[in-house]
């Protein structure tokens, strides 16, 4: 690495360190707030530039968890946001479209818009099948359900096709066909946090396997046994369990929350040696059960639930992974609870 | 023993049983006018078109049907596909599927649903989703839900006013497409002055029942055999509602169908009155679910009856008036007046021979005419089966208890013809009584 590089990563490392420290500050927490001048219609309200790809990288590194805030379409030609989103005709592209009933005459059965349905002098209308005049609503005619009606070529469609219209290059794209990108907010992480008390971003060596002294270990960590429990599974046909552990926060007792390590010391005596306790997200643990079926995971959820008693912050959830399918559902339930991309 | 053995498997042979060997012969050497009733004129307008149909088979076979390979999308005009139905739930997935798998790449169903009560846009919606491989393939389907009832010839009209394409299907929602029909459906179309093009109508469900069975048989003998006589003979007076494709522009400039009326056959009508022809594709299958029940095949008969008169005797009677709408059209309107005449002189023929012979006689003469129509029928349903490989071959036996099958159903056709004629419990039960208080008695 050259000595110009090496001072571009130093001043990047010390800028993202600052917004670390900023968010630390703000109470932990970035949300993007919508800025219409913006490129992709969000903006982060922090100081420094770049601020979005810092954050997306220091949540690559852990210091960082990113939560799904919202989704912007974007035009597949420029990547602008600035779309105009409307109806329009299958058949004739325009967007001049009405919402209209159609009109039904008893009669002859004519099906038409209104608009070809010509004023009488006496105040009904002219059928243009027939010829004959529909004065009374409900006994002569009548108006079926709402249709769009294309005022350029007449077509009557039910649901017309979506389409963009990007207001600043001016390029035309079906809204299946319209580019999409998330827009997080983002959380401190226990990583982040130690980086902002020790002044620096976190080497490999910074980082312990365990959260903390609970024997709790780390994400990336608990993920790896997780992975390796299915390698296992897969190539040794040999089955696992894992328990979900969800730290429910509550409204009367504040403290409950701060007692979630001594309860996790006790869970994790309940549980066998060969049993791994990991952190998955800051209110969500997972204890992975190597050789347990569902029978004995349920007699180590019940034998937990009892140890920790009435009080405990934590609901527990066992699954047995006996196939692929079954660990799919599990990450997909973990996703959903703890929101994390 | 033996002797006995013999006098009684003697009495088991049909024809000598039933008088045919003595009968026959009398017939046939008769100066009556039964002859001709008889023999000479169901030949004329039974068998020999049928023996045409055969005879032209036999000269110039259809073509193998081309193979479908890959159309581009964009080669191939946009087809409508448009069914209305009210409580279709049992059949319009399958019909859904159908149309939407049947091979064509340029394709809408248009569904417009006539207020039903049950779930059967739900179950169209599902259709379309258990086949769709991307968002083209749900917008293929097109669905609207009718906020009250109209009766069949509006919610089409609805259809059609919303259908975008080039060509329209009018199809019903117990009717089924089969692979590859629109491909054919289409070739006639290359001649201008075709306006619309029948399918060749097949029976779904002949497998249930005996009723079914019998169907079968007579769509094969009515449906396909005649039609492909008279389209060959650029004759064809109906496209039937079961399974028609029209241009979508005459369709429109006709203000698509009149209410209260036979929808297929007098859109059929006004094309011809409009000087254009109409066609069959033989290739173009359409499979379609016929009643399983007494109670429904007499309503249906009856509804189709009523609206012949209604729309022959009726509502287009002009198109018995040599030179108004040209002669092939008069000759069509005529074919009524055959339809009429031809029972009533089988009925008039059978009643001349037991009168010149005497009563006792009867048996004799009945049971040999009866032996006559089997024989004709016989002959047609083995042409029917060369040239349309339909109907099954199990079915074949049934052409002996078929003429009572057809004089059966003549109960609910009289019925029908007496009370359109004499305005007879006027009111047509599927037209809904809003419509009914304001359309014309044509």
């Amino acid at each position: 690495m050259t000595a110009s590089a090496d001072v571009e990563a130093t001043v990047v490392e010390a800028r993202r360190l600052e917004l670390l420290r900023w968010i630390a500050d703000s109470g932990g927490a970035i949300s993007p707030v919508a800025e219409p001048n913006a490129k992709h219609g969000y903006e982060y309200p922090a100081p420094g530039g770049d601020v979005a790809n810092d954050l997306a990288a220091l949540a690559r590194q852990n210091y960082l968890a990113a939560r799904f805030f919202d989704r912007v379409s974007l035009c597949p030609k420029c990547d602008g946001c600035r779309l105009n989103v409307r109806e329009i005709c299958p058949a004739c592209r325009s967007a001049h479209l009405a919402s209209e009933g159609l009109f039904h005459h008893f009669r002859c059965g004519y099906v038409g818009i209104p608009p070809e349905f010509a004023p009488d002098a006496d105040g009904g209308y002219r059928c243009p099948k027939c010829n004959r005049s529909m004065h009374h609503l409900g006994t002569e005619y009548d108006r079926l359900g709402k249709a769009y009606v294309c005022r350029g070529c007449g077509l009557v469609s039910e649901t017309p096709p979506v389409e963009a219209i990007c207001l600043a290059c001016g390029a035309r794209s079906a809204a299946e066909n319209l580019v999409s990108t998330v827009a997080f907010s983002y959380l401190i992480t226990s990583r982040g946090a130690e980086a902002v008390r020790r002044g620096r971003l976190l080497g490999d060596d910074d980082e312990p396997a365990r959260v903390a002294d609970e024997g709790v270990y780390r994400r990336t960590v608990i993920l790896e046994f997780l992975l390796h429990q299915m390698r296992r599974l897969l190539s040794l046909n040999e089955p696992f369990s894992v328990m979900l552990v969800k730290q429910e926060p509550s409204e009367t007792d504040p403290n409950r929350s701060n007692q979630a390590g001594k309860h996790l010391r006790r869970l994790k005596g309940c549980l066998r040696d060969v049993d791994l306790i990991g952190q998955l997200a800051d209110t969500l643990y997972i204890a992975v059960l190597p050789r347990a079926r569902r029978r004995d995971a349920e007699a180590a959820r019940r034998r937990v639930e009892t140890e920790l008693g009435p009080c405990s912050p934590f609901v527990l959830s066992v699954s047995e992974i006996r196939e692929r399918k079954d660990f799919a559902a599990v990450l997909a339930g973990f996703v959903k609870r703890s929101g994390v991309e | 023993m033996n002797g006995f053995l013999h006098y009684f498997l003697s009495a088991l042979d049909p024809m000598s049983n039933l008088g045919f060997s003595r009968a026959f012969p009398k017939l046939m050497g008769s100066a009556l006018p039964a002859w001709w009733f008889e023999v000479v004129l169901p030949v004329a307008f039974i068998l020999a078109p049928a023996a045409a149909v055969w005879w032209s088979y036999l000269f110039r076979p259809p073509l193998a049907p081309a193979p479908l390979g890959a159309r581009a999308r964009q080669a191939a005009p946009l087809v409508s596909v448009v069914t209305a139905g009210r409580n279709e739930a049992a059949t319009i997935g399958h019909c859904i599927r159908a149309a939407l798998q049947c091979g064509y790449p340029n394709l809408e169903f248009i569904f417009v649903d006539d207020n039903s009560t049950d779930d059967s846009i739900a179950v169209a919606k599902r259709a379309a989703l258990s086949i769709a491989r991307s968002r083209h393939d749900t917008d293929r389907l097109r669905i609207f839900p009718s906020p009250r009832r109209n009766g069949k010839a509006s919610s089409l009209n609805i259809g059609i006013r919303m259908a975008r394409g080039e060509f329209i299907v009018i199809h019903d929602a117990d009717s089924i497409i089969q692979y590859g029909a629109i491909q054919h459906w289409l070739a006639p179309f290359a001649d201008p002055q075709v306006g619309g093009v029948a399918a060749n109508i097949r029976v779904d469900n002949s497998g249930v029942n005996l009723l079914t069975r019998l169907q079968e048989v007579e769509y094969a003998l009515k449906f396909t055999l005649a039609k492909v006589f008279q389209a060959k003979i650029l004759l064809m007076d109906v496209i039937s509602g079961m399974g028609g494709i029209f241009r979508a522009d005459i369709i429109h400039a006709l203000g698509g169908f009149d209410t209260g009326l036979g929808d297929d056959r007098d859109l059929s009508t006004m094309l011809l009155k409009q000087r254009f022809r109409l066609a069959l594709s033989r290739e173009a299958v359409v499979w379609t679910t016929v009643p399983e029940t007494r109670h429904h095949l007499w309503r249906q008969r009856m509804r189709w009856r009523r609206n012949i008169v209604k729309i022959r005797v009726s509502k287009h009677r002009d198109m018995f008036i040599l030179g108004r709408y040209g002669f092939a059209n008069a000759i069509i309107a005529l074919q009524l007046a055959t339809r009429l005449l031809i029972p009533v002189t089988l009925l008039a023929g059978l009643l001349l021979a037991i009168y010149g012979r005497g009563f006792e006689g009867a048996p004799e003469i009945v049971l040999t005419s009866y032996w006559i129509k089997v024989l004709f029928l016989f002959i047609r349903i083995l042409i029917t089966r060369e040239v349309a490989s339909t109907p099954q071959l199990d079915n074949f036996h049934l052409i002996f208890i078929y003429p009572f099958y057809i004089l059966w159903l003549q109960l609910p056709n009289i019925y029908a013809e007496w009370s359109e004629l004499f305005r007879i419990g006027a009111k047509h039960p599927y037209v809904p009584d809003h419509i009914w208080e304001e359309i014309p008695w044509w």
